[in-house]
């Protein structure tokens, strides 16, 4: 597997979408632990606008550099690239999951079980940031990217068949998400380049089939974005679309970037306030389950995909795995979104974002290990 | 002598008697006569002494209706945990013919919405009339919009007198270790207000207390069932009356216009009781 092509400067990187949301996150925590009841004032009012529109734009936004990959050349340009991370990330997704739902009932809080989803995802943008902190340019790092938005993307199948928004209407879901699609296959099929009719027309009918059949409505644009015509080549993953760039998939790039970024910093102010109070043993369990079971899983995913015929790329080994499955862990901005989507307002979601929130300690367990298992910059 | 020894042993009698127990509450005919307990379910020797106070009281104060206020069962769940958390302790009510309905605390597992003893009949909110008293059951734990808007056209149709909501998590409180639930109180108090909800019980925290009327609302936290936080109480401007130092229950006793209550320790002595009036709500439409 090649290495990604041109990568964006790693600091440029992190200033850019690592530090809105945890600014955000921070201010929510100052406000909710010195003034609490305004804080709940002020961010109910907006968690409909935050969570269910603007975070449209974020997703939108990840999604358009996955269906990018797909390009020639991109990591999910060829289905046998992702076949081995899925593998991983089947495993790194199931085990943490069952161990939760089977430990739930001994939390002594029961009720948190009802977020399970949360175990599943990881944070693909801080993680990516970890993971070339520690390997810089190894080949680990496009497998542990193809491996997240494997999990990611069975946390949001999982997230959706529960059903855990609200009363189901698949009559509803699919009839409307039938529609979307159609829109943006006709928009693709008669050459429409502007990136508007698809977001507009695709996009709000893709959005009205999720609200209204009871599912998250953020993830409307996730459907639609494949269908947006992308330039011949992946130029990388996270690599900022050049200024010049012609088509449609950068121009909505282009875009929607500062407001996907804005989204972000609303969405940690909005839901990354927790009271300290609720700091109790329990909100460990789903950090401390990620951090055993999730390179647990993802070696043992690997291990029992890899007699099927399936070849691990040069210079990936068990280290390797275990580092990766540390910093997938970290599920921290989309535990928080998968918090939010899973449970409603009251002290079961506190106790989930706070879970979420914690799972960040992934990074420093997941740079110790690294050390102590002298991989990527630690092993020279 | 024999005087003397009659005399003793009928003190012993009495002080042998589960506490020296006296019935504050009107008791007439006609009433709503209900008792309250949360975060009872230990199945240790406290609650069964709680409930067997409960059964004492019971004798002068023949109450039909107990409210849980949630924790209803600590730890495992299986079925040989609800009958000794549950069926055992209050055995002597239920033999009564005495109905239970309980809210769903954080400690409690979703199943236990099906176990028939405490008449949830599988659902985590719900309401249920006595009379001229309607009882609002809310799931605090997780408030989803559904939930709400269930709230909402519920309390907007109750045509009774009374309109009482409970629910584990107290809006307000002066516990230590948990107090007033301020993310609850933002979503809950609007709804409370717009419809006049004359008075809220809760448990959550453990110790029993009586909150000064807020925005025209009675608050009760009465969390002391079977658990005990002894001495979490920090009394402020808002604590009407309080107590932490044993378990407690509340007799309450609804005629006409009048709730009268009464808080029970577990040896038996009144620990608070008065007398709440009520008067149409200015916030709701004429009744």
């Amino acid at each position: 597997m090649q290495s990604p092509a041109p990568v964006p400067r790693l600091w440029h990187f992190a200033v850019e979408y690592l530090l809105l949301l945890p600014l955000g996150a921070a201010i929510a925590l100052l406000w909710v632990n010195t003034a609490p009841e305004s804080y709940f004032r002020a961010t109910f009012s907006l968690s409909f606008l935050v969570n269910d529109v603007a975070m449209v734009l974020f997703f939108g936004w990840v999604m358009k550099e996955v269906a990018e990959a797909t390009a020639p050349d991109g990591m999910l340009s060829h289905w046998r690239r992702v076949l081995l991370p899925l593998a991983g990330a089947v495993g790194a997704a199931l085990l943490p999951a069952v161990l939760f739902l089977a430990l739930a009932p001994y939390l002594d809080e029961p009720r948190l079980s009802e977020g399970w989803p949360v175990v599943l995802v990881s944070d693909v943008a801080f993680g990516y940031f970890l993971v070339r902190l520690i390997f810089g340019r190894h080949p680990v790092v496009a497998w542990f990217v193809l491996a997240t938005v494997c999990a990611n993307a069975i946390g949001v199948a999982a997230l959706a068949a529960s059903g855990a928004t609200g009363t189901l209407r698949p009559d509803l879901l699919c009839g409307l998400m039938a529609a979307a699609l159609a829109s943006a296959l006709i928009f693709r099929r008669f050459g429409v380049v502007s990136f508007w009719p698809y977001v507009v027309v695709g996009g709000g009918l893709s959005w009205s089939a999720l609200y209204l059949g009871g599912l998250t409505p953020a993830l409307a644009l996730v459907p639609i974005v494949p269908f947006l015509p992308h330039a011949p080549r992946d130029p990388g993953f996270f690599v900022d679309a050049a200024p010049d760039a012609r088509d449609t998939l950068n121009r909505f790039e282009l875009w929607c970037r500062h407001p996907a970024q804005a989204a972000l910093f609303l969405f940690g102010l909005v839901n990354g306030g927790v009271p300290l109070q609720v700091l109790y043993w329990t909100v460990w369990t789903i950090p401390l389950l990620g951090f055993l079971a999730k390179p647990i899983g993802l070696i043992v995913g690997v291990a029992l995909a890899v007699p099927l015929g399936l070849i691990l790329p040069r210079r990936i080994g068990v280290p390797e795995l275990a580092v990766v499955g540390l910093i997938a862990s970290i599920g921290f901005t989309g535990a928080l979104f998968f918090a939010t989507a899973s449970v409603g307002p009251g002290p079961t979601l506190s106790t989930l974002k706070m879970s979420a929130l914690l799972t960040v300690l992934g990074a420093p367990a997941a740079l110790v290990a690294a050390a102590a298992l002298r991989v990527g910059r630690f092993g020279r | 002598m024999t005087r003397i020894a009659i005399t003793v042993i009928l003190l012993g009698m009495l002080t042998a008697l589960p506490g020296a127990r006296t019935v504050l509450l009107p008791n007439g005919t006609g009433s709503l006569k209900l008792a309250v307990i949360g975060d009872n379910g230990t199945g240790d020797p406290p609650q069964l002494e709680t409930a067997s106070q409960m059964v004492a009281m019971h004798r002068q104060f023949p109450f039909g209706l107990v409210l849980m206020m949630g924790d209803n069962f600590y730890g495992s769940q299986k079925p040989a945990d609800l009958e000794r958390k549950f069926a055992r302790p209050y055995r002597g009510l239920l033999e009564l013919g005495v109905v239970f309905r309980a809210a769903l605390g954080n400690h409690d597992d979703i199943s236990t919405i099906r176990y028939a003893p405490i008449g949830m009949d599988g659902r985590r909110y719900y309401s249920h009339a006595h009379g001229n008293v309607r009882f609002f059951v809310l799931d605090t734990n997780v408030l989803d919009a559904d939930q709400l808007t269930w709230a909402d056209a519920a309390m907007q149709q109750a045509t009774e007198d009374w309109r009482i909501a409970y629910f584990p998590h107290p809006l307000y409180g002066n516990a230590g270790r948990h107090g007033s639930n301020l993310d609850v109180r933002v979503l809950l108090e609007p709804l409370l207000l717009k419809h006049g909800i004359q008075v809220v019980l809760s448990g959550h925290d453990h110790v029993y207390e009586r909150l000064t009327p807020q925005k025209g609302i009675h608050y009760f936290v009465v969390g002391s069932g079977g658990q005990l936080r002894r001495g979490d109480l920090r009394r402020a401007d808002t604590t009407a009356a309080g107590f932490d130092q044993d378990r407690a229950f509340m007799l309450a006793e609804i005629a006409g216009d009048d709730f009268h209550f009464q808080t029970v320790a577990r040896d038996g002595t009144t620990v608070d009781s008065g007398r709440i009036r009520r008067f149409p709500n200015r916030l709701t439409t004429a009744r």
